[in-house]
């Protein structure tokens, strides 16, 4: 602050106020670009083939035969092991929320009234804390605890794309019903 | 072994495609905001003149950044939007490498009655012509298109 008195040295610029309402209105000349920036990403053998039985309606995972796991996303090569995995297998679409989050940002961090629940779940049939993340449905914010169990909620198979949105959620589950 | 078992069927999906968002909005701050509302409305330009080095600005500023001084409002004037190309390039790709069917002449104007150095896009029918030197003006969107962004200014043209 000490600077601002010395002759000769300017004033700070005072501030404007400006709000999103001022840019949507164009009160404030601005420039707005939406830069192209396109990725390709190499899926290799093992989330090809998830990706392709997700669009199936089914959830594939790996074994590895030394270490006893089962690997779900599947994994063409064991990272506890050193070695290639053993063969596919296919798991059940159910499971139980390993960790989960509410979330009242949306994907473009714009809040939110209703809530997004996201969150990991284990899938049955894959080792401990294997599994992927996912969102939940038809439950509130309240119901949710982990521990819960779930059950994919397919989308129509002529909807599928082969992608993990091919499930639209996860929804509690009691053991045992379809 | 896992490792010979490679993928023959080119349908399967081998790589996923997307797009990542990185939006991008620069408002004009304060001295570019007058610069461009005065486009919007003239076919000149704004230009800002340093009273104490006589540094004359475009586009203008609110400091002089040789002495750091401010520059008021009333040192602000209007300068026509004319200039002399200092420097050009001719381009004969596109951002993406495509090649261009028309080349295109980028250029550093020095705008009349200023020290300050503008880039645009130069029109011109002989590109075997030295362009270097010559007096050029801007040709503007019809009023009632302009946004208040510099594509308000359309290309320069020789005078």
């Amino acid at each position: 602050m000490m600077t601002t008195k010395k002759e000769g040295y300017p004033k700070y610029a005072p501030g404007t106020k400006a709000s999103g309402k001022d840019i949507a209105n164009k009160n404030i000349t601005h420039s707005w670009w939406e830069p192209e920036v396109q990725y390709s990403w190499s899926l290799g053998p093992a989330y090809s083939r998830f990706l392709q039985e997700l669009k199936k309606g089914k959830i594939i995972g790996r074994t590895c035969k030394k270490c006893e796991r089962v690997i779900v996303p599947p994994r063409m090569f064991c990272e506890y092991c050193y070695k290639p995995t053993d063969d596919w297998i296919y798991l059940k679409d159910t499971g139980k929320i390993e960790t989960f989050s509410i979330s009242y940002l949306d994907p473009n961090a714009r809040r939110i009234k209703d809530p997004i629940l996201i969150g990991v779940i284990s899938i049955d049939g894959a080792s401990p804390m294997h599994g992927f993340m996912h969102y939940f449905g038809e439950m509130s914010k309240d119901e949710i605890h982990i521990g819960m169990k779930v059950k994919a909620v397919w989308k129509p198979e002529k909807e599928r794309t082969g992608s993990i949105t091919d499930i639209k959620y996860f929804k509690p589950w009691k053991g045992g019903e379809k | 072994m896992t490792f010979f078992e490679k993928q023959t069927d080119p349908t399967t999906p081998m790589h996923w495609l997307g797009n990542m968002q990185a939006d991008y909005l620069y408002p004009s701050g304060i001295a570019g905001d007058k610069l461009f509302k005065h486009i919007m409305k003239n076919d000149t330009f704004l230009a800002a003149k340093c009273p104490k080095c006589n540094k004359t600005y475009f586009p203008p500023r609110l400091y002089c950044e040789d002495c750091y001084s401010e520059i008021p409002n009333k040192e602000w004037f209007e300068i026509p939007a004319t200039g002399k190309i200092k420097l050009y390039t001719i381009a004969t790709i596109d951002t993406y490498g495509n090649k261009l069917e028309n080349p295109k002449v980028i250029g550093m104007i020095n705008i009349d009655k200023t020290d300050g150095l503008f880039l645009g896009v130069i029109k011109t029918d002989n590109l075997d012509e030295n362009l270097q030197g010559k007096q050029v003006e801007a040709v503007f969107k019809s009023k009632n298109e302009r946004d208040g962004t510099l594509k308000d200014i359309l290309y320069f043209k020789k005078k």
